[in-house]
């Protein structure tokens, strides 16, 4: 082994440690701190407690599971965007995690009473927890 | 190719693929960091291990596309397609980062050395595998990738990446250490043994999944 390598290894091991950690800073630092019961639809902010009697449930079945909540191609006519086929979503949870889904996405999504969205037929990476806003893109 | 190395491929692949499915359902189940603890512990020591004990690179892309396929099959809860793309995207940094950075251990027992090795390997694992993850999984999922996404949530993958990283380094002195241990095994007990286990890592998954769906 080279003398190099001993030395290397040690420097690169610091330098990925030093950037977990400020990334850590980051996030918590901007963690965005979204009203517990609202979220933004169409830069619209709505309570949860509107929602849920505003706009129409679906359950559908995940994991050998059914989860209810609100369907989220409801919730967008509900928001009032014109010509939602015509549009792409980002859901954007309150730690920045986001994802872009289009309207056949929608039409088999839901977003249940604790702010988590999930998808029949998508990967979980798409079932996004603590949700604050759905952006019109 | 060496027999021996292509049973090794096909056994540490099936129980990579293996403690993915049933271990790391279940932390992912209880709410644990499924992600950072199965890269941190049964990646790292699958990779590591096989490495240092048959010396052989490339060997990992093959165990990686073994652990990703028998993934592929899992009866539990669980991102199919996302854990099988992470486990293919660590074997191929792996393959890289040891292609660049490896050395014969024997010769150089410096603990700090082995400790950073860790850190830096698996720190590297995860990040890599959890940002291909995000690129592919939308990709293959037919929703097409955002680039807008994944620069939302890059501090949180780098930050993320911590855990794994510190359990890597805890480990991979561990891992060093026994790789020492000469385990040397006959052909006549080696293949029986490779066999048996493999198979009984597929049964076990693939029938589940039969089952289950």
């Amino acid at each position: 082994m080279s003398t190099g390598k001993e030395k290397i290894i040690p420097i690169l091991a610091i330098a990925v440690l030093l950037v977990g950690t400020f990334s850590t800073f980051y996030v918590h630092a901007n963690k965005i701190d979204g009203e517990k019961d609202t979220i933004t639809i169409n830069n619209q902010k709505f309570t949860i407690k509107e929602l849920l009697e505003s706009v129409e449930f679906k359950t559908i079945e995940l994991d050998e599971r059914n989860i209810s909540g609100l369907a989220l191609d409801k919730l967008i006519i509900f928001s009032n965007v014109n010509c939602p086929s015509c549009h792409k979503y980002t859901i954007i949870a309150d730690d920045s995690y986001q994802k872009t889904v289009n309207w056949e996405d929608m039409k088999k999504g839901i977003l249940t009473d604790y702010k988590r969205t999930y998808f029949k037929d998508k990967a979980h990476a798409f079932w996004i927890y603590n949700v604050i806003e759905i952006e019109v893109i | 190719m060496d027999k021996r190395l292509i049973a090794g491929i096909l056994i540490f692949g099936s129980l990579w693929g293996f403690s993915e499915v049933i271990i790391g359902s279940t932390l992912s189940n209880l709410g644990l960091p499924s992600g950072a603890m199965m890269t941190g512990f049964f990646a790292i020591f699958f990779l590591l291990i096989s490495r240092l004990t048959f010396r052989q690179p490339g060997m990992q892309l093959g165990m990686g596309l073994i652990a990703a396929t028998l993934r592929m099959f899992n009866p539990l809860m669980g991102c199919h397609i996302c854990s099988a793309i992470a486990i293919m995207a660590e074997a191929m940094v792996f393959e890289i980062i040891w292609y660049y950075l490896s050395f014969d251990f024997e010769k150089h027992k410096n603990l700090t050395v082995q400790i950073s090795l860790g850190i830096f390997t698996v720190y590297s694992l995860y990040v890599s595998g959890y940002i291909i993850t995000q690129i592919l999984t939308p990709v293959v999922d037919g929703t097409g990738f955002y680039f807008g996404n994944l620069m939302a949530i890059l501090p949180k993958i780098l930050s993320n990446g911590l855990l794994p990283a510190f359990i890597g380094g805890a480990i991979t002195p561990a891992i060093i250490m026994l790789s020492k241990i000469d385990l040397t095994i006959k052909d006549r007990i080696y293949y029986p043994t490779t066999l048996i286990t493999s198979t009984f890592c597929w049964i076990t998954v693939v029938g589940s999944w039969l089952m289950v769906g």
